[in-house]
């Protein structure tokens, strides 16, 4: 059963910088960039590996999207040079302040505009903000089933059946197609290293650019002021604790200090 | 003039950090302890493509550019500096001639197979009576009918033990010297070829580093590389991007310790302090921040030029020679910021130390470097 | 006219933990915005926890009942929420933040044309504006983001654990209002065939005082069993970080982090596990974190605020019958 895939993907700073090197701009709210790379966010990674891995499995087409500055083509390539066949780069001034109910719309309009698909994922967290919400609101936009925190995806009779991971264990569901699905992670869907000659070929293929104007935006979703949330103040908030390192011979020199330790500070 | 990597190869460095940060990383300090090859790594780098990442793809390379073989070696160092040395043997010493000389026959045979990661290379150039001077080679190659037969010693060679196939380097006259030096492709098993030690090192612990011995080991005829007498020529040309090799890991050795000197020098206090408010660090940081810069941009280059096909001697040698300085000093500094930490095997700093000391020595002493640099600007 | 409607779960024959913490949270708003709470409570046969909700601190209950709320699907549970916040016009909706909330917020959001707050720890009025401000996490915990909504309603969930529950005042009541449901089957896009449940012996994960935790540095499953002898000594439970979940090496429900579980133990000992940022989200509420790892410079210990260098098994072997001597074992 052939599966046209997208996969809807968002670049971030990575996110494993020490943190005595995180900041934050006061103007913008935002985190400093700085020298840091940019990476894609690692459960967008695990979607785009599902996506793979079904295209590979029961033949296909995967098109990845993201709604991001320019650099996030260079996440497109990586998505592409992973085995998406297709990418899109969604990208106007206008998205600068969206909250997720905005970037949602945008996406689902995107979506709209690309067509046909049977099978949307997303990562079911970013790896910035930790926002689970743009999938939810992209499936009400879209008016379509909606699953979260799904690690495993199989065909079945047109339909498809999908692994919830919930908090004491997991469900399996079955969905009518078109259904939007938000990725977690499981030992089935580690994300491949791409190869480098994959990565040298995506290079040469071009990715478009859609803009605010092509999408048919409603005006009142967007810009300046749409936002329904706005972010007043991001700040660091101070570390008082530090380590006191358990010193000793051996491990288990180490072991009896640690115990004595913990029964002096009555957490044992 | 752009200082700017391409997409591709801003996305491959991004792929090659991640995994080295998650599949090098880990295991380097068990690495350098117990003396272990990473079998388990190599072989996903060799999926990768990473093992001939400058080789076409129809030779079962990457068909990626030199800078991309100097980003690769270089993350891969950051993370753990004996598993790059496999990788840049592998590329620089063995891969690139076979591609460079080798017959579309040998190309097929052995080419394939090393640059998609199946089997691995070593190079066997350096003798115990010649090392700078390679063409002082002592190992003798006698025509005999269809074959040669190759006796002698080699040391030092790095990858011997994985190794299913080593470029060996022989004369057939030693008056000739250079002249009379012919490179050989010899497989692993073949009689009268046999490993006699593995020597213990300071450092670059996983990789083997052996002693070869060469009795009358009769090799067909058309595992000569190149041609006759062509030897010589055929290991400077190597040595001339293996130093964009060694270049990339003696970079990817200091990037290790500014790393390191970053993340501990902003955590230890002193007198209330973390030790980074002190000028003292500071400025021991800027330096090798300043020097692993520099030596990066030398590489690249170095790089650069070769995809270009430009003549590239003088730049190897000068980023080999920086880069290779700087990773020493970088690593000391490392170690000096660390305190009585840095003397301690729990920490890293040590193990930098000790790796980063064989950069000035092999694939060309620092020496070397500077003679073949004078050379290109005196004569 | 609701001043808070807090969607409530139930489990046995009670209510759920989280339903708790949301109705102490719906208390403290009450508090600010004056006006009363609600709790809304989706399901069949749901007589026994009207009287819970009163006791917990509810003013009114909106009782849903119909048989396809019976167990939680997302169409029905939308739909449904809908109508029962149609009925009781709330201005700010609570959620937990479980996979049933981080669904269904959304989708609530959305229909209602509200506000949306994700996963927010604390909440305070704007004197100047009169209106709500949420702090909330970012950045894997590296950073606090205060956010204001700007329209009404506001539906929000809760980070789980962020709140201690309500206290129950016997003998309370207040206003039952039925919902009738309009739902069909036809409506529902997605299907429940079967739910696999995890067996959990011991201490729930999110409950433990103590935890006991390994990740990629156990380099197996088997070193698990070690980290389980030592939770049992400490009567404690085990987790795991997300590289020894994605690798198979237990259960995902033992995973801790910014997927899996947050949990807010006494004590959080950290075996063989790096401290990526991931993990560090879902530990933030740790009040004494213990790191054991061979890497000194792993991110762990930057959380920590006890730290062994060394190799975790050796420990957690040594410590084992270092903790049965200190505990009469």
């Amino acid at each position: 059963m052939s599966l046209n895939i997208v996969v809807c993907i968002k670049q971030i700073i990575d996110p494993e910088i020490p943190a005595s090197q995180f900041k934050i701009d006061p103007a913008t709210k935002r985190q400093v960039q700085g020298s840091h790379s940019l990476v894609i966010s690692a459960y967008d990674q695990n979607a785009i590996e599902v996506a793979i891995q079904l295209k590979e499995k029961h033949s296909g087409k995967v098109t990845a999207i993201s709604v991001g500055p320019a650099t996030a083509v260079t996440a497109l390539k990586s998505a592409l040079s992973m085995g998406a066949d297709e990418a899109i780069l969604v990208n106007d001034p206008l998205f600068g302040s969206q909250d997720q109910q905005g970037i949602a719309h945008v996406l689902a309009k995107a979506i709209e505009k690309a067509g046909g698909f049977d099978l949307i994922l997303t990562g079911c967290v970013s790896g910035d903000w930790g926002d689970r919400a743009v999938p939810a609101f992209m499936a009400e936009e879209l008016e379509m089933g909606f699953v979260s925190f799904v690690s495993r995806i199989e065909p079945k009779d047109g339909q498809v059946v999908l692994r919830r991971v919930v908090e004491d264990g997991y469900e399996l569901i079955e969905a009518k197609l078109p259904v939007l699905a938000s990725i977690i992670s499981d030992e089935t869907n580690t994300p491949r290293y791409p190869k480098l000659k994959d990565i040298m070929a995506a290079g040469k293929k071009t990715i478009p650019l859609w803009k605010a104007a092509d999408l048919g935006l409603d005006p009142d979703r967007v810009g300046q002021g749409a936002a329904r949330v706005a972010i007043t103040d991001v700040y660091i908030p101070t570390k008082e604790s530090k380590c006191e390192m358990i010193e000793g011979d051996t491990p288990e020199e180490q072991a009896v200090k640690l115990a004595a330790r913990l029964r002096e500070l009555k957490l044992i | 003039m752009k200082f700017e990597l391409t997409q591709e190869q801003q996305i491959f460095r991004e792929m090659v950090r991640e995994f080295a940060a998650k599949e090098v990383a880990p295991l380097a300090k068990q690495v350098d302890e117990e003396g272990l090859f990473p079998h388990e790594t190599i072989k996903k780098i060799g999926e990768l493509g990473l093992m001939g990442v400058a080789i076409p793809t129809e030779y079962g390379g990457a068909g990626a550019d030199n800078v991309c073989y100097a980003i690769a070696v270089e993350e891969i160092a950051r993370a753990c500096a004996s598993t790059s040395v496999i990788v840049s043997v592998n590329n620089s010493l063995v891969a690139d001639p076979i591609y460079k000389f080798g017959t579309e026959a040998q190309k097929q045979k052995h080419l394939i197979p090393l640059a998609s990661g199946k089997l691995l290379g070593a190079f066997a150039l350096s003798e115990p009576g010649a090392g700078s001077d390679a063409a002082g080679q002592q190992t003798m190659a006698k025509r005999d009918r269809d074959a040669f037969v190759l006796t002698g010693t080699k040391n030092f060679i790095t990858n011997a033990l994985e190794a299913e196939i080593v470029l060996v380097f022989a004369t057939v006259d030693r008056h000739l010297r250079a002249k009379g030096v012919c490179a050989f492709i010899v497989e692993k098993g073949t009689p009268g070829f046999s490993i006699t030690k593995v020597e213990k090192k300071l450092g670059m612990k996983g990789s083997s580093c052996c002693q070869l011995l060469f009795e009358n080991c009769r090799v067909p005829a058309d595992s000569l590389l190149g041609e006759g007498g062509q030897g010589f020529k055929i290991a400077m040309a190597t040595l001339d991007s293996g130093r964009i090799g060694i270049a990339a890991q003696a970079v990817g050795i200091a990037q290790a310790a500014l790393d390191i000197s970053l993340s501990y020098s902003t955590e230890r206090l002193a007198f209330d302090k973390p030790i980074a408010s002190f000028q003292a660090i500071q400025w021991m940081i800027a330096d090798i921040a300043n020097q692993t810069e520099a030596a990066r941009l030398l590489t690249y280059r170095a790089a650069w030029m070769k995809d270009k096909g430009f003549h590239h001697t003088k730049e190897s040698a000068m980023a080999k020679l920086y880069a290779s300085e700087t990773a020493n000093r970088a690593a000391t500094k490392a170690l000096q910021i660390h305190g009585g930490y840095g003397y301690i095997y729990d920490f890293p700093a040590q193990r930098l130390f000790r790796d980063a000391r064989v950069t000035e020595i092999y694939e060309g002493t620092s020496e070397i470097q500077r003679l073949v640099i004078a050379e290109h600007l005196l004569s | 006219m609701l001043g808070t409607l807090v969607f409530a779960t139930t489990e046995g024959g009670g209510l759920t933990r989280n339903a708790l913490e949301l109705l102490a949270g719906g208390k403290r708003l009450k508090g600010k915005l004056a006006e009363p709470i609600g709790a809304a409570i989706l399901g069949k046969e749901l007589g026994p926890h009207v009287q819970q909700l009163f006791a917990y601190g509810a003013d009114q209950v909106y009782r849903a009942e119909h048989p396809l709320l019976e167990q939680y699907q997302g169409d029905a549970y939308a739909i449904a929420l809908h109508q029962v916040c149609q009925r009781a016009h709330p201005k700010v909706v609570l959620l937990p933040g479980d996979s049933i909330g981080r669904e269904l917020g959304p989708r609530l959001a959305h229909r209602l044309k509200a506000a949306f707050v994700a996963d927010f720890i604390d909440f305070d009025l704007d004197a100047a504006s009169g209106r709500l401000l949420f702090t909330r996490q970012a950045y894997g915990g590296k950073a606090m983001a205060v956010v204001q909504p700007h329209v009404s309603p506001v539906v929000a969930t809760v980070k789980v654990r962020a709140w201690d529950p309500a206290t129950k005042e016997e003998g309370r009541t207040g206003e039952e209002i039925r919902v009738d449901v309009a739902l069909e089957a036809s409506l529902l896009r997605t299907r429940l065939l079967e739910k696999i449940q995890e067996e959990v012996s011991g201490v729930k994960l999110e409950d433990a005082k103590i935890v006991v935790s390994g990740g990629r540095g156990l380099r197996g499953p088997e070193g698990f069993k070690v980290l389980e002898e030592l939770a049992q000594v400490l009567k404690g439970a085990v987790g795991a970080s997300r590289a020894a979940t994605d690798a198979g090496w237990v259960a995902p429900s033992w995973q801790v982090g910014q997927t899996g579980r947050s949990v807010s133990p006494e004590l959080y000992l950290a075996f063989g596990i790096s401290g990526a940022t991931q993990h560090v989200a879902g530990i933030s509420g740790a009040k004494n974190i213990v790191a054991i790892n061979t890497d000194p410079e792993a991110p762990i210990f930057k959380v920590a605020q006890l730290g062994v260098v060394g190799d975790w098994k050796a420990v957690a072997t040594k410590l084992i019958e270092s903790c049965k001597e200190l505990t009469g074992q």
